[in-house]
């Protein structure tokens, strides 16, 4: 990574090295090489770089099938993800994963789901592990708004919480369920409703601004540690793009076009040209490679069909 | 076991939990594995002895199955029961979606070694939600193995494989009518695949391929028939996900006669499965048409008079044994129709 010389310019460099692998994505996509459905983070990125800038691969993320970011920013090798994405054998899940299932065990990114808020319950589970063993680690479990719809993460509250479970729930809310507004899904406060389980919960409105809530993450992470107790952040941020695919579909009407112009104002990987223009060969230096190490790279064959099922 | 113990089947399966969390890294979690009923004594005192890690649950299924997940990815062995198999169904999204797929999705990075123990609630007036046999639903989906074990030797056997040497999620469905019933181990059982179906009993008119309780009913019915000169083999299935194949093509092969007896419904299930074996490998080894018993074709009604018909008994057993191997014209009485849970006495509510 080149030097940088402050928290700004490092989560840039970060947030700015996830989206420009997801432009690629986009650039790539017509080509019909990649093979899998893509939920775009871009718009997101903030999130992802603010937070695992204060993790360890020792402390576990378990994420969902818009996950580019959080691998990426957990450290998860970029040659590898555009193989998975490419169907290859040298994907880091050896083409069986796609985009929708990421994981890079090494790094502590412990696999992602398409079914929406199905590893938030891991997160716990991880960490009641952790509890019986006598570590001092942290588990963070990400998903959306819709997410806290689901059965599964009040249950999961509720155990961390009975538990004394050190859980980060970090919600990246942008308001959408695939097309559906807050206002058709919720009728409780996400953070009021933590409360209610007894778990400390903050709501962080500027998603795009990495430096305060990386800040947020170091204080809560630390707080975490400190009580082994669960906490939860709900970071309102911005998806610029359709729910899966590598367009924009303003023109279904579901959304304001308006909003995410008045978000983008704010988003320093919009406005910061001079960074932008600082570190984006560098970047396009290391996706090229990693393309190419895609391009390059074999199909798996019937003899990988049958493997790793039992 | 020693040559001629007897065992209930009830008290293998409290040594098997025992066994297992004597392992460090092993946690008992479920509704129930705390309380002084101790899943019908199977879990007793172990949460007094291992404080940390036999843990009573909220009413969460499908939270706690992920709560498992998570745990087995950091190095535990999760033992996750189900006093109802039919409480069960409130996990099939972390089972299925998650659990089943975690090495495969993911191209072999992770292992999530589990069991989950899920007891048939069936004895009498169990109704419609406390009674079903979901082995057939979960044998269909890749990644799992399912097991009904038939007996203490199996339970020692195949519960003791899982946890050492298993990578993956087992099922495990236990049948609460055999709960209490003492059995004489059988030398050689040993040395059986633990994953595996096995010969219960050998004979040359007629195979009868079993599950679960329905081993017990079709030696009560091999019992009777051989009064009459009629030899039957007794396949317990034990392994419902792996059966094999071989183990059965070749007893069919010699006795030309197949029944399938099942503790589930039979549309897509067991039977159906034993039978695509059967004819994609060598239908020719029939001399009959196979027949097979299972439930009725109905939700599990609670009266007794009516949960009486909707389950097979010896009597089903004989009468269909009798018709492959005599055909219609025998001479052969029937028994009296005897409801299981009338013949295995000690049962008594109201679990």
């Amino acid at each position: 990574m080149t030097k940088t010389d402050s928290i700004y310019e490092k989560l840039f460099f970060e947030a700015l090295r996830i989206r420009l692998v997801e432009e690629k994505i986009i650039e790539l996509y017509p080509s019909d090489k990649i093979q899998s459905p893509v939920h775009l983070s871009i718009g997101q990125e903030a999130v992802a770089v603010g937070l695992c800038r204060h993790l360890g691969p020792e402390d576990w993320i378990f994420i969902n099938y818009r996950g580019h970011a959080f691998y990426l920013a957990k450290g998860g090798p970029m040659p590898e993800l555009f193989a998975e994405l490419y169907g290859k054998k040298t994907g880091l899940s050896k083409g069986k994963a796609g985009s929708m299932h990421l994981a890079a065990p090494s790094q502590g990114v412990m696999g992602a789901s398409a079914v929406v808020g199905s590893t938030i319950s891991h997160a716990v589970g991880a960490a009641l592990a952790s509890k019986i063993k006598g570590e001092n680690r942290i588990f963070v479990t990400v998903f959306g708004d819709g997410a806290t719809e689901q059965g599964a993460y009040h249950e999961s509250l509720n155990f961390a919480s009975l538990h004394n479970l050190p859980v980060l729930f970090l919600c990246e809310n942008n308001g959408l369920a695939v097309h559906a507004s807050l206002q058709e899904r919720q009728a409780f406060s996400l953070v009021d409703h933590a409360r209610v389980y007894g778990i400390e919960a903050i709501s962080f409105h500027d998603g795009f601004d990495f430096v305060r809530f990386s800040e947020l993450c170091c204080d809560v992470l630390q707080k975490i540690r400190s009580t082994k107790r669960p906490m939860l952040i709900e970071v309102k941020t911005c998806r610029y793009k359709e729910h899966v695919g590598p367009g924009e579909d303003f023109d279904a009407g579901y959304r304001a076009l308006a909003d995410v112009i008045a978000w983008k104002a704010k988003d320093p990987l919009c406005i910061d040209k001079d960074l932008i223009s600082r570190y984006a060969p560098e970047i396009m230096s290391e996706i090229g490679d990693a393309v190419f190490f895609a391009e390059n790279s074999p199909f798996p064959t019937i003899d990988d069909l049958l493997t790793d099922v039992i | 076991m020693n040559a001629n113990t007897k065992m209930k089947y009830r008290e293998a399966l409290a040594i098997a939990m025992a066994e297992a969390m004597d392992n460090p890294h092993t946690i008992l979690i479920g509704q129930g594995v705390t309380d002084f009923k101790g899943i019908w004594g199977t879990t007793t005192g172990l949460a007094q002895k291992f404080t940390q890690r036999v843990i009573e649950t909220p009413l969460s299924e499908d939270g706690v199955a992920g709560i498992c997940i998570g745990a087995a990815l950091n190095g535990m062995y999760p033992i996750n029961t189900h006093i109802r198999a039919d409480f069960g169904l409130l996990i099939f999204n972390q089972l299925i979606n998650l659990a089943a797929k975690y090495r495969y999705m993911f191209g072999g990075l992770f292992e999530v070694p589990m069991m989950f123990r899920m007891v048939i609630g069936r004895s009498w007036g169990q109704g419609a939600q406390h009674s079903q046999s979901f082995q057939s639903l979960l044998s269909h989906i890749p990644g799992l193995v399912v097991l009904m074990p038939a007996n203490p030797q199996s339970i020692l056997q195949s519960y003791r494989y899982a946890r050492k040497h298993h990578k993956g999620p087992v099922v495990m469905f236990e049948h609460r009518l055999m709960y209490e019933l003492e059995f004489e181990d059988k030398p050689g059982a040993e040395l059986l695949n633990p994953f595996g179906s096995r010969i219960d009993r050998v004979g040359s008119d007629l195979t009868i391929v079993a599950t679960s309780v329905m081993v017990l009913e079709a030696t009560r019915a091999a019992d009777y028939l051989s009064e009459f000169g009629i030899n039957v083999e007794i396949i317990d299935l034990h392994s419902i996900s792996h059966p094999d194949h071989d183990l059965i093509l070749n007893s069919v092969k010699k006795t030309g006669r197949l029944l399938v007896a099942d503790t589930s419904w039979l549309p897509y299930g067991v039977a159906a499965e034993i039978c695509r074996i059967i004819a994609e490998r060598d239908p020719t080894v029939l001399k009959q048409p196979v027949r097979s018993l299972g439930m009725q074709q109905a939700p599990c009604p609670t009266a007794k008079a009516l949960e009486d018909f909707y389950y097979p008994d010896v009597r089903n057993i004989v009468e269909a044994a009798v018709l492959l191997v005599r055909g219609s014209g025998h001479a052969i009485p029937l028994p009296p129709k005897q409801a299981m849970t009338d013949f295995y006495k000690h049962f008594k509510g109201p679990f």
